[in-house]
């Protein structure tokens, strides 16, 4: 008998809890076997860190920055496509969903941690914008963005999108955890009509999110559809790691009541929004490609000739065709090893995408080496902490939801 | 008699109920089931042991196939049948063909899922389903849920069956007899064809009415009648006042580099050959040549017109001493600029055209004027 098995049935089953609730406290003490992988996320935060600090002296800004901005915008994509989740939830009334609901949430506990990051980010201003280079008012389509693009305009909108984000995700996360407590169906409605509005300020910031902090990278370049084609990535992200995380807890017992038919969904859910982002791509593609304009096209052929071309198509094959033809049928999404391996690499496939939009400014080849390696490692690693400390905290489901039993007792049939 | 017996029937209020009601029935021996239900219901498949359905498979192959069609039907129309350069692209521009695939996918797919569902898999088409005539028909489609114990290969003990359903919750059993069962005959085929054809010939004719009767009446103008200049129109949007326009001082079609020499005498000596001795040009001059040159010029280029006597002209022997001593290159500059009465050619022939159409004519006159060795 493994040491992980022993102490896993040595566990409490979650279900035999009386009502009401954890005591918050006694969390890591009560769960012995997330102590080593605990252990491990702080060495790789460690060993990341000291990687990143290193990176600063040795590796150059420019790669610092491009790295650090790879980083961010990968963590806004996974936080603010698990509150759109949440949100998506609420607006559509869904009750299969109320159950995997708090997982969703509790991966949306990265977007405080988004303030600090992009705080930071800020100081790469003058670094990697191309806008922000001395020769920029000497180029005409940078002169004539001048009225966006410039510092001041620039630090109010993200702080606009950051405050906006964070104060969403207090109303929807933090209202749902209330409702733990004080069993207030009230509360489900007014989350019910706070989403559409989230809806509406999640379209409007992402994309000024994607404009400033990857279009404007290249300020010469612009794709209307950009914001959609990061808002597609960050949904597709965001279902993988709900899927991740619920079989996790599933697996553990937390989840007593949660079946392959509600896994399954969100097998379903992840298959569809592959097809939406391969949709979005494609067209973001073809037209550039199509009219062929030097002001456009200059931005995908750095990014399809050369090494970087091998990184399109793997993109290409990877974020779409894999995750497509490894989920159509219904077997495969009921497959719960199948599921696990297309949601990791989903995810990863999303980082190859940020790095596609991202790393090509620097020039030059693909650049992954140890700095890369570095930022992954401090940021994966602290990130599952953030997930993991969050996934520690109160219920598992969305006890106070009137809806969680009719969710509970979600049948395909 | 005993009429021949297609199963024992009850009816079942919810899904629900008939999913639980299946293995009750099972665990009394029947193995023969089949439901019939308003809606699809989710694990039926699994509660009646169904293999599963092999439509997803034959859809998925045949949509691929519908992809890969338009993929070659795309290569072959704008890359080897007709090389169309578009907006400055490669010809093998596989980007512009991926929304014809997606169609593509998407028609074939979703036409193999209907038909392939309604005639490979039920059989269609099937008149006379045995179910027709039950008296809970109009029930199944409507919000009841029926379960059939169809009879195995040892028959079917009507009683014990209607027992087990009743035990099983089953109201409104009945015993459904199976009906005398005709395959269609050839008079079904026939009349089916008349009719179709008389559909055919009722919508062809009373097309063909409408149009006569209503001529005016357009069914889709927009694209007529689009904002745009029409070529040979006149329009105010230039100053010209014409819709199209002239090509700029001093520029020439692609491939059309015009023979400035004034002179044939002079003009020939400058410009050479520049085709590949091959067949398949002495096959094209001679294409050309019969198009254009053959028709005053007589097919083996005698001179001796095909026109009577009221075309005054006297075409050039294309066999006489005078062309067969002139170069190339003279011939080329009458081509181009016409000589005598016969006019320009410049606009009408490409230059590639009239390199052939001379090698055509030196053929033609060593064919007439061959020397030993070539008929050995």
């Amino acid at each position: 008998m493994s040491v992980a098995s022993r102490v896993r049935s040595a566990l409490p089953p979650r279900f035999a809890e009386p009502a009401g609730g954890r005591p918050r406290v006694a969390q890591p003490h009560v769960r012995p076997p997330l102590w080593t992988v605990h252990r491990t996320l702080w060495a790789l935060v460690a060993l990341g860190g000291a990687g990143i600090v290193a990176a600063w002296f040795l590796a150059g800004a420019q790669r610092f920055w491009v790295n650090w901005l790879m980083w961010l915008v990968f963590m806004v994509c996974l936080a603010l496509g698990a509150l759109f989740l949440v949100a998506l939830q609420h607006m559509t009334g869904a009750r299969w969903s109320v159950p995997l609901r708090r997982t969703a949430e509790r991966i949306a506990a990265l977007t405080p941690w988004l303030v600090p990051v992009a705080a930071i980010a800020l100081f790469s201003l003058p670094v990697v914008f191309s806008w922000t280079q001395p020769d920029a008012a000497s180029i005409t389509p940078l002169v004539l963005k001048e009225h966006w693009l410039n510092r001041p305009f620039f630090i109010i909108r993200l702080a606009v999108c950051l405050g906006l984000w964070v104060l969403s995700y207090v109303v929807l996360v933090r209202g749902s955890v209330r409702q733990d407590v004080t069993k207030d169906p009230s509360l489900t409605v007014r989350l019910r009509r706070f989403s559409p509005v989230f809806m509406i300020l999640l379209a409007l910031t992402i994309t000024d999110f994607a404009f400033d902090w990857v279009s404007a990278l290249e300020a010469s370049w612009y794709s209307d559809i950009f914001g959609v084609y990061l808002f597609a990535g960050a949904v597709t992200t965001a279902i993988a790691a709900t899927l991740l995380a619920v079989m996790h807890l599933q697996r553990r017992g937390r989840l007593p009541g949660v079946t392959g038919d509600h896994v399954y969904n969100l097998g379903g859910l992840l298959f569809g929004f592959t097809i939406f982002w391969a949709y979005i791509a494609f067209s973001q593609y073809l037209l550039q490609w199509y009219a062929d304009l030097p002001a456009e096209v200059f931005w995908y052929v750095q990014r399809t000739s050369g090494p970087m071309g091998l990184v399109f198509v793997l993109l290409g094959v990877g974020h779409f065709f894999v995750p497509f033809l490894a989920l159509m049928s219904r077997a495969d999404k009921k497959s719960p090893t199948r599921l696990k391996w297309v949601a990791i690499w989903v995810i990863f496939m999303e980082f190859v995408d940020v790095f596609w939009l991202i790393s090509p400014i620097q020039g030059g080849g693909i650049r992954l080496g140890w700095p890369e390696v570095s930022f992954a490692a401090f940021f994966v690693a602290a990130g599952l902490l953030v997930i993991r400390r969050a996934l520690s905290l109160g219920e598992d489901m969305p006890t106070g939801d009137p809806f969680l039993a009719a969710g509970l007792d979600f049948h395909l049939r | 008699m005993l009429e021949p017996l297609f199963g024992v029937l009850a009816l079942f209020p919810s899904a629900d109920a008939l999913l639980k009601a299946i293995p009750q029935v099972k665990e009394r021996g029947f193995t023969r089931l089949e439901a019939y239900t308003p809606y699809p219901v989710h694990g039926i498949d699994e509660a009646l042991d169904l293999p599963k359905s092999k439509l997803g498979i034959l859809v998925f192959i045949l949509a691929s196939l519908g992809a890969i069609c338009a993929f070659l039907f795309e290569w072959w129309t704008s890359t080897v049948s007709y090389p169309l350069l578009t907006a400055g692209k490669a010809y093998n521009g596989w980007q512009a063909w991926v929304p014809v695939m997606l169609e593509g996918t998407i028609l074939v797919g979703t036409f193999t899922a209907a038909l392939g569902m309604l005639f490979v898999f039920n059989r269609l088409p099937f008149f006379g389903n045995p179910m027709l005539r039950s008296k809970a028909v109009d029930e199944i489609t409507r919000d009841k849920f029926a379960l059939v114990i169809r009879p195995g290969d040892g028959g079917l003990d009507t009683s014990a069956a209607i027992a087990a359903l009743r035990a099983a919750g089953g109201q409104a059993i009945e015993v459904v007899p199976a009906p005398h069962y005709r395959r269609a005959g050839l008079a079904w085929w026939a009349k089916v064809t008349a009719g179709i054809g008389a559909a055919c010939l009722v919508a062809g004719y009373g097309t063909a009415w409408a149009i006569r009767t209503f001529p005016t009446t357009k069914p889709m103008v927009e694209m007529e009648n689009q904002p745009r200049l029409d070529a040979q129109a006149p329009d105010t949007f230039f100053a010209s006042g014409r819709g199209m326009q002239l090509p700029p001082v001093g520029t020439v079609p692609r491939a059309f580099m015009p023979v400035l020499a004034t002179n044939p005498d002079q003009g020939g000596k400058a410009l050479v050959d520049p085709l590949p001795v091959t067949a398949r040009v002495l096959e094209r001059g001679r294409q050309q040549f019969d198009i254009h040159c053959a028709v005053c010029h007589d097919k083996l280029g005698t001179g001796k017109p095909w026109l009577d006597s009221t075309y005054e002209a006297q075409p050039t022997d294309l066999q006489s001493s005078t062309i067969r001593d002139a170069s190339d290159g003279y011939l080329y500059w009458v081509i181009s600029k016409g000589f005598a009465s016969m006019p320009a050619y410049a606009a009408d022939i490409s230059p590639n055209d009239r390199w052939a159409i001379i090698r055509y004519v030196r053929a033609l006159e060593r064919s007439q004027d061959a020397p030993a060795r070539d008929v050995k």
